[in-house]
């Protein structure tokens, strides 16, 4: 019986027509494919993640009072959009957590002007929002609030099955949008290939994730503790993205006229433990894989409360901890866009020109 | 109905009685920390412990 079985599910039309008809670009389906023979290198534990996000959602109160750095994040990412005049038709935000991005785009009076004393909020230049994340908990958070409603723009929740995977049509989308969720994804080449194919063409993808030197001082006074109180370390923090990476990897995933940028947004608390607690209320605890399962012992709290106040606290008694976000835009590529010239076909040398001033 | 302290809570409260006794811990770590071993200030360690031990007990 089992060669009738693999007859069946041959293709109906002949391999040789497979390949003679060429699919049309829009109508490809595309996966993110990694180079022949590589690993994706899996970082995080996505279930967990899921779990943390989940768990930060149940307790809606305390999840609403961390969300400060995600909605200082997505406010700044959305002003980005002011300069790009353009309406956008349908917009995904991939990776939303509680719709931040959503909440600032329906700010009131985006852009302060003294010549233009009230602006319209960004949200106009948007007809149909998609919010997506993972956890639906979270994503569904704030559903009722007055934001969602305040504006024309539309407002739509789907929750994933898992931010590395994409479920939405290849080319459907006038821009995608990302905030403070790509530093936990394990395939970040892929997901980014994936976001170049869901795009139209010459259509924007501007997204924002947490990287570099992000909690250097939590992390370097956690390793100082834990090596002097147990002699060895685990990894208590990620592995994070730097700004050079992230040009690397856009460019791989094929989006042209980048722009990656960095800021560094510094928060002060009154102790350490304030801010692990506000870490976990955002649903920012430590995921990776290879971690010490379990809550950190008490000895390695205590003693990294006082190294973390020695090594880096304030002059006033509060410590500072350190976010260091990389945005980035880039741009689907499309044939009207403007190109480089082709190399070497300069006529003015640029040193001649620069020292005529 | 209040709502119930974290034992996290409790415990950043009993730390935060020994400023003195973590200073002491903590400069002796960043003395030198690139040499770092384990039970380096063990000693001092022992004393933030004793008084955030003692601390905790005086909050109950």
């Amino acid at each position: 019986m089992r060669p009738n079985v693999c007859r069946a599910c041959r293709p109906p039309q002949p391999l040789k027509q497979l390949f003679l008809t060429p699919p049309s670009p829009s109508a490809r389906r595309s996966y993110a494919v990694n180079a022949p023979g590589g690993t994706i290198f899996q970082v995080f534990n996505r279930r967990t993640k899921w779990l943390q996000k989940e768990r930060s959602a149940f307790n809606v109160e305390q999840s609403r009072q961390a969300d400060y750095l995600k909605d200082e994040v997505a406010i700044r990412l959305c002003e980005r959009l002011l300069d790009v005049k353009r309406h956008f038709p349908r917009v995904l935000d991939l990776g939303a957590n509680s719709c931040n991005i959503a909440r600032a785009l329906t700010r009131p009076n985006p852009d302060p002007d003294p010549a233009n004393p009230t602006s319209p909020p960004i949200a106009d230049k948007i007809t149909e929002l998609i919010c997506a994340d993972s956890s639906g908990s979270l994503l569904y958070r704030d559903a009722d609030l007055p934001f969602n409603t305040s504006t024309p723009m539309k407002i739509t929740r789907h929750v994933l099955t898992d931010e590395e995977t994409v479920p939405f049509e290849a080319g459907s989308f006038d821009m995608v949008m990302s905030s403070l969720s790509l530093h936990w994804i394990n395939d970040l080449p892929g997901v980014l290939t994936q976001i170049n194919h869901l795009l139209k063409p010459d259509c924007p993808f501007i997204g924002a994730m947490l990287g570099g030197d992000t909690l250097f001082e939590l992390r370097t006074s956690l390793q100082l503790a834990e090596q002097e109180r147990k002699g060895g370390i685990s990894p208590h923090m990620s592995p994070l993205a730097d700004v050079r990476d992230v040009g690397g990897l856009l460019q791989r995933a094929g989006f042209k006229m980048l722009t990656v940028d960095i800021d560094d947004i510094i928060v002060d608390y009154p102790d350490t433990f304030a801010l692990m607690q506000d870490l976990q209320a955002m649903g920012e605890n430590n995921a990776i894989l290879g971690r010490e399962m379990g809550a950190i012992s008490r000895d390695v709290l205590l003693a990294n409360e006082a190294i973390y106040r020695e090594l880096h606290g304030n002059e006033d008694g509060s410590i500072p901890a350190t976010f260091r976000i990389i945005y980035m835009i880039g741009w689907r590529e499309s044939d009207d866009q403007a190109k480089p010239l082709p190399r070497g076909s300069g006529e003015i040398n640029l040193k001649d020109f620069l020292e005529q001033k | 109905m209040q709502p119930k302290t974290r034992p996290i809570q409790r415990f950043a409260q009993a730390v935060s009685k020994c400023s003195a006794e973590a200073a002491v811990y903590g400069k002796c770590i960043v003395a030198d920390y690139n040499s770092v071993h384990r039970d380096k200030c063990a000693k001092e360690f022992m004393k933030l412990k004793d008084c955030y031990l003692a601390a905790s007990k005086g909050a109950k």
